[in-house]
């Protein structure tokens, strides 16, 4: 247990300059967008009041306010969301090959420690899971500032609607996703993001241990899994198989997220702690 | 002792080791020798449970590998195994953090030794002193077993030397050493067990003094008669 | 101490002449100490379980004597340093006479090339 938490802290460290310069470009890129959009917004209502000679209620009569969900839906502020979920994507592969690849073959010294190998397997999902909700929660901290910085740069009248975070996270599709509003929701995609972490580390193994062989493994159990816990919805779309209420379609997915997980984990077990090769 | 019993390795259809066997003893210098080909590497990393096996077994003073072995016996790979970002400093402490029996002592009177430099970068260390870090991270943990691939190999004569001076002293105190190497000079008089490999069986197995007391013959004589008559 | 050892014949009796050489110059002393197996590894770079055995030897045969927890010392058995120069001379000669008798030299003749040669390898070492 204490070497676990010793590896997660240091595959954190291993990662933390290229996380915490997500980071920065996340809150430079939403805050420029919030400052660019917004004020942009407001010359341009400025301009074309000047223009066609209209008073501020007849501008907004003729062609609207703003309200977050414009700042939300740019580039600007989806960007850099968009990247650190590629960037992690991408980490969790490198997470891996980067202990194999190059002169320093770390693997060597990460797999003669005198800990169980699972560990390993284990402080790498946590990093990854660590660095997802890291984003998050830096994500939900500068929503409110970026919100109070929109309102205080528009006029209060240009102002379609005040939003609160959780009605900001509703409006914006993409943002839901990554956040979503209600708890439940959370759980769910989460709990589904972990369990392809799992799955994709288990993947991975199979190709570290048995290599060519094992990326035709690694891909087959990868599609395999995430056929079974979509299975479910092919059966549905099945017009014989009776429909299912809600709550038995979630038990199911519950069932069928943990057996995958469960699976993913002790064959990764086994993978690593009799298999894999360096 | 290390005791390895027909260990048989295939890489696909082609068998690196077939059937090899031999012992190590505790403190002893054995010394795996083959002219070509993967299998002493493959041998040590089996030894290690690096690479899976495809039959016999391997037992290190009866035991098989497992985690907590690995503060008993300890392998020492041809490539430096700490990441290059780091100081030696720091690559000292990674092993402190993670092994109970870690010497610091004996790190630091190593880093005297070689003079080295702990606030230097791993990135930046020269070959032969990239293979004494490597050395060093080795020898500081206070295990019964030391396995090295080539220590000697692709290093400048004055490393060479500074590593061979370590296998006489005290450093090397009463543990047993399995070392690979294709070349044997600079060694000859240090090895107490030689181990000869070819296409992945043992030729043969003897002691080298016994060899020089009973039939007046150096290593490198029974190694031309091995694989050459 | 500098010895050069060969890779035919054991390590450990090499040692244990080098020692008698050093015992018949005088270079090593009665009752003196010598290093430890570990110092003697060292510098003349050979396996401390070969210096161990060369040392055994020694005991066997009386050169040196340890007490426990003490550094091994020379005997002081004059009888035994006495013995080592003998053996070493006689030993030496053997060979020597071995190699001479085919040419048959007359022994006044070769007495006198002894001379002049043994003086000649002093005068170069500068003894």
């Amino acid at each position: 247990m204490k070497s676990y938490i010793k590896l997660v802290n240091f595959e954190i460290n291993r990662f933390i300059k290229i996380y915490v310069s997500l980071l920065v470009i996340t809150l430079l890129s939403q805050f420029i967008g919030v400052i660019v959009t917004s004020s942009s917004f407001m010359n341009r209502a400025h301009e074309v009041m000047f223009e066609q000679n209209l008073s501020e209620s007849g501008y907004l009569h003729k062609f609207g306010g703003i309200d977050f969900t414009d700042i939300s839906s740019t580039l600007w502020f989806i960007g850099p969301i968009a990247l650190c979920i590629v960037a992690l994507i991408f980490y969790s592969f490198m997470i891996w090959y980067r202990d194999w690849f190059g002169k320093n073959t770390f693997a060597y010294r990460l797999l003669m420690l005198p800990t169980a190998r699972i560990s390993l397997y284990f402080s790498k999902a946590s990093a990854i899971l660590l660095f997802t909700f890291g984003l998050l929660a830096f994500q939900i901290l500068i929503l409110p500032l970026e919100n109070t910085l929109f309102e205080s740069l528009i006029l209060e009248n240009f102002l379609k609607t005040r939003m609160d975070v959780s009605v900001i996270l509703q409006s914006n599709g993409i943002l839901g996703i990554v956040i979503p509003p209600y708890f439940s929701d959370f759980l769910i995609s989460y709990g589904i993001g972990m369990m392809f972490v799992f799955v994709l580390f288990t993947s991975i193994l199979f190709e570290r241990s048995f290599r060519l062989k094992g990326i035709v493994l690694g891909i087959l159990y990868f599609i395999a899994a995430v056929l079974l816990f979509l299975s479910p919805l092919f059966a549905m779309a099945n017009e014989t198989v009776p429909d299912l209420y809600p709550e038995e379609i979630f038990a199911l997915f519950l069932v069928l997220g943990i057996l995958i997980t469960g699976a993913s984990i002790a064959i990764g077990n086994w993978l690593i702690s009799k298999r894999v090769l360096v | 002792m290390i005791e390895v019993n027909q260990l048989t390795k295939k890489f696909g259809r082609k068998k690196v080791l077939d059937g090899v066997t031999f012992t190590a003893n505790k403190g002893e210098i054995t010394c795996l020798i083959g002219i070509n080909g993967v299998g002493k590497t493959t041998t040590l990393k089996a030894i290690m449970g690096l690479t899976p096996i495809n039959k016999g077994s391997i037992l290190i003073d009866g035991q098989k590998i497992n985690k907590s072995m690995y503060e008993k016996v300890t392998f020492i790979p041809d490539a430096i195994t700490m990441l290059p970002q780091m100081t030696i400093k720091q690559a000292m402490q990674f092993m402190r953090d993670f092994y109970k029996n870690w010497n610091q002592e004996r790190a630091t009177e190593l880093l005297t030794f070689f003079k080295l430099d702990e606030k230097t970068r791993i990135s930046e260390l020269s070959k032969g002193n990239t293979a004494k870090i490597n050395l060093l991270m080795g020898l500081a943990i206070d295990v019964d077993y030391i396995l090295m691939d080539e220590p000697f190999s692709g290093i400048d004569i004055f490393s060479r030397e500074q590593i061979a001076e370590v296998f006489t002293s005290h450093l090397i105190e009463d543990r047993g050493v399995i070392i690979t190497t294709h070349e044997i000079n600079d060694i000859e008089h240090l090895i107490d067990k030689v181990i000869l490999l070819d296409n992945g069986i043992v030729l043969k197995e003897f002691n080298t003094e016994q060899m020089r007391q009973e039939e007046g013959k150096s290593v490198i004589d029974v190694m031309r008669e091995v694989y050459q008559g | 101490m500098n010895a050069t050892f060969n890779n035919r014949d054991p390590v450990y009796l090499q040692v244990v002449r080098y020692f008698k050489e050093q015992i018949a110059n005088g270079n090593l002393m009665v009752g003196q100490e010598i290093p430890s197996r570990r110092e003697l590894a060292a510098t003349m770079k050979i396996n401390p379980n070969t210096a161990q055995k060369a040392y055994k030897e020694m005991e066997e045969q009386g050169l040196i004597t340890t007490e426990r927890n003490f550094p091994s010392k020379i005997t002081r058995n004059e009888n035994i340093l006495q013995s080592v120069r003998e053996e070493l001379i006689s030993a030496a000669v053997d060979s020597f006479v071995q190699s001479i008798r085919p040419i048959n030299v007359p022994i006044d003749e070769l007495l006198r090339i002894v001379q002049e040669k043994y003086s000649q390898e002093s005068s170069k070492e500068g003894l």
